[in-house]
């Protein structure tokens, strides 16, 4: 074999091993929730592997700390998870019997979302107690429902991504202009489009779309909940039924893994009317990304609100 | 702040040295005087103080202001900076320091028996007709470092206080995937053996627990965790522990030191996801040790325990369907001969609403050959009698060493959760041992927990 063989042989096998290397070389990402991974594969494309232990259609604060999670978590290089105690009820546990240094607390695989957040919501500065329901002591943990949080947390994954795979960080640093640009300007087409129902009153099943009222200009004037956790009561039912004509509240809205029952009922009752509305990537067919999510929910809210506006 | 420390001291010092009181011998006018002074003093003290305050209020919102600013141009900065920029109340402070988590759990039980002498049950259960308290569970858990974590329980009975567990457990990576846990552990002996009272679906201790393990098995020891890489979860455990335990079916040998003569424990669990929705957790587990009857006698007790669960996650999230089950067979070497004892129990728990549960379970233990002792026997007695029959008062002038016979048992339950954090139930129970005749319990039991949200392990 001359020197052309040779080189051949080498060139072959370099080319055999550059797939294999690719997918050796994938950061994987654990993220506990869908919303998060979503972002991390926007940055992380083809470099990662995303998969998110709980799934869209499911409730985040009450899901089954599976063992095969522990596996997940053995082998991943990246823990991302929404923090403010939203996981308090699974995580902890998945990463003790995760035996993974690499995503422990304080180290670089290990990056609780909520920190890159700089307007958390609802954080209590009295005494809180349980009487007063179930209350995230460190704030309300449902920021992802606000698609400007989105900027920050896509920050914060490419920025830990390109210390963990420094090979590629200026791939990461290209993703995420990219992801920032395209949210900024859908952002801004979804913030046109809920303009004219600024100051809408709402009412919400659980204390879980504040963030989302925040940005879209809602005021939320009630809850299905009497307390964050804790089922309606007939009596409550009947109170918040009086204050929704009483404020002639247009819209209540529950995740899709709440009863449905309830809020249709008390909906129904008061003459607003009851929307079902995703606040996950996954939650149905369709929402496969972050924006899917936001284009679905915009879609839905205008087309209600723009449907009551011409009824009345 | 120095400031107003300052003047706060000043004007203490200010009263204390010119107060009229002091000097009783100054003249009535002279003392008018003084006090007019100090009334003025106090004023101006008070005005400065006010001042103070307002410069400081200012100066915190400018501050703010300027954060504020600070964070609008420049959004996306992250980490410790915003983090410590973060408003932090009273909780917060708390949780932020280095405690670890706290919790209490107290779980009481009223009951009803038919019998006025119901036969022995475990420590925590329900013992007689009234209300009894079952168990005040106290812990303590939280990081200790980088490389392990600590978790301790105390549980306070009717007897005094229990160290349940307190072990630490490694967090870093090691070879072979294992994970090291050490000190007072309820040992890895199928699933009934792990699970605290708090997170038990019936009031009372199934049988073969009771007759086997005890209130639960929780030697001292050292226990090794691999997980096997397989595409499904596969971990073996193996832990060696010390023999002294307060369970019927393993004791010291208080003529040997010998390592083989130690309590071994193994456990070997798969977790099988057939879909989102229903998954099986099926284990097995073996565990070897001296009895303390006699020099060398052993015991050896086998296990095998199912947990399958159904759970949809579309539609209503709060509807499941468990299944927990256990074959535990014990063999052991006692003074006249071997016993032979076995028993399983089986569970089927359906969650219908978020706060409602109900269930049943059928439980039972046998035994081929029980022995029979008289009690002015050659043997000492005090070796023995974590193997005499807890139903051993059945006659005069003899012991019975293992079980008595065959006992089987039936349990209905009612659970209702108000919350995450308190439990009502309901549970009612036909006893049917050959030995005796049939016999009923009622229980309603209560339990409350305090502190920070506890994990459970699935």
């Amino acid at each position: 074999m001359g020197i052309y063989g040779f080189v051949r042989v080498l060139a072959f096998f370099t080319l055999l091993s550059i797939p294999v290397l690719d997918v050796v070389a994938k950061v994987r990402i654990v993220s506990s929730i869908p919303n998060l991974a979503s972002i991390a594969e926007e940055i992380g494309g083809r470099r990662v592997e995303v998969k998110s232990l709980a799934k869209g259609y499911q409730d985040p604060h009450f899901v089954d700390p599976k063992p095969s999670f522990v596996l997940e978590l053995n082998r991943a290089d990246l823990l991302l998870y929404n923090g403010l105690d939203l996981e308090v009820a699974w995580l902890p546990v998945l990463i003790t019997g995760a035996r993974n240094s690499k995503i422990l607390p304080g180290a670089l695989g290990h990056l609780d979302c909520s920190t890159l957040i700089s307007n958390i919501l609802e954080v209590p500065t009295t005494r809180i107690d349980r009487s007063m329901g179930d209350i995230h002591p460190f704030g309300n943990p449902h920021y992802t429902l606000d698609p400007r949080n989105g900027i920050p947390i896509a920050e914060g994954i490419a920025e830990r991504l390109r210390q963990i795979d420094p090979n590629n960080a200026s791939f990461y640093e290209e993703r995420l202009r990219g992801f920032q640009e395209r949210l900024a300007a859908k952002i801004k087409e979804w913030e046109e489009r809920l303009a004219p129902y600024r100051g809408t009153e709402i009412v919400t099943y659980h204390k879980s779309w504040v963030y989302f009222s925040n940005w879209a200009g809602f005021k939320e004037v009630g809850y299905v909940e009497p307390k964050p956790g804790i089922p309606p009561s007939p009596s409550y039912v009947a109170e918040l039924i009086g204050k929704i004509r009483e404020k002639k509240v247009k819209l209540v809205i529950a995740e899709p893994y709440y009863p449905h029952k309830t809020p249709a009922v008390v909906a129904e009752k008061a003459g607003a009317s009851f929307l079902v509305l995703p606040s996950s990537v996954g939650a149905h067919e369709g929402i496969d990304t972050y924006f899917d999510l936001f284009e679905v929910i915009v879609d839905e809210v205008v087309s209600i609100l723009g449907r009551e506006g011409k009824d009345n | 702040m120095g400031t107003r420390w300052f003047i706060t001291i000043l004007s203490t010092v200010i009263f204390t040295f010119c107060y009229p009181g002091i000097h009783e011998e100054a003249q009535g006018d002279e003392r008018d005087e003084l006090r007019k002074e100090i009334e003025q003093l106090r004023h101006q003290v008070e005005i400065m103080q006010r001042r103070l305050m307002e410069l400081e209020e200012k100066n915190r919102l400018l501050e703010e202001k300027a954060r504020k600013q600070e964070m609008e141009e420049e959004p996306g900065r992250v980490t410790s900076e915003v983090v410590s920029q973060r408003k932090e109340g009273f909780f917060q402070r708390f949780i932020g320091a280095f405690n670890p988590d706290i919790s209490v759990i107290g779980t009481f039980a009223a009951a009803y028996f038919s019998e006025d002498e119901p036969l022995g049950r475990a420590e925590a259960d329900p013992e007689n007709t009234g209300v009894n308290l079952q168990e005040i569970e106290v812990a303590f858990q939280g990081s200790v470092d980088p490389y392990f974590r600590f978790d301790s329980f105390f549980s306070i009975g009717r007897d005094g206080i229990e160290t349940e567990e307190a072990y630490a457990t490694t967090l870093l990576s090691l070879p072979l995937n294992l994970q090291v846990r050490a000190g007072i552990m309820r040992s890895k002996f199928g699933r009934i053996n792990l699970q605290h009272r708090e997170l038990q679906d019936f009031v009372t201790l199934p049988l073969p627990a009771v007759s086997f393990l005890g209130e639960h098995l929780n030697p001292v020891g050292v226990e090794f965790n691999f997980l096997i890489p397989l595409p499904w979860f596969l971990e073996l455990s193996a832990s060696v522990n010390n023999p002294e335990v307060e369970v019927a079916t393993f004791d010291r040998d208080e003529n040997a030191n010998n390592i083989g003569r130690l309590l071994y424990v193994f456990h070997l669990s798969n977790f099988f996801e057939l879909s989102d929705a229903l998954s099986f957790l099926l284990g097995g587990s073996f565990a070897t040790g001296s009895n303390g009857t006699e020099p060398g006698n052993r015991s050896n007790l086998y296990g095998v325990d199912l947990f399958a669960k159904y759970r949809p996650l579309r539609g209503n999230p709060y509807q499941e369907l468990w299944l927990q089950s256990e074959f535990m067979y014990r063999q052991a070497e006692v003074p006249r001969g071997n016993l032979d004892d076995w028993g399983a129990y089986a569970h089927l728990v359906y969650r219908f609403a978020k706060r409602w549960n109900a269930g049943f379970r059928f439980d039972f233990v046998d035994t081929g050959d029980p022995i029979k002792l008289e009690k002015e026997n050659e043997l000492e007695m005090e070796d023995i009698s974590g193997f005499i029959s807890r139903q051993h008062e059945h006659g005069e002038g003899e012991s019975i060493l293992g079980l008595f016979g065959r006992e089987k048992r039936y349990a209905f339950m009612l659970t209702f959760n108000p919350t995450e954090f308190s439990r009502i139930r309901l549970q009612y129970e036909i006893s049917d041992p050959v030995f005796e005749k049939l016999s009923h319990a009622v229980f309603l039991q209560f339990q409350y927990s305090i502190g920070p949200h506890g994990a459970h392990p699935f």
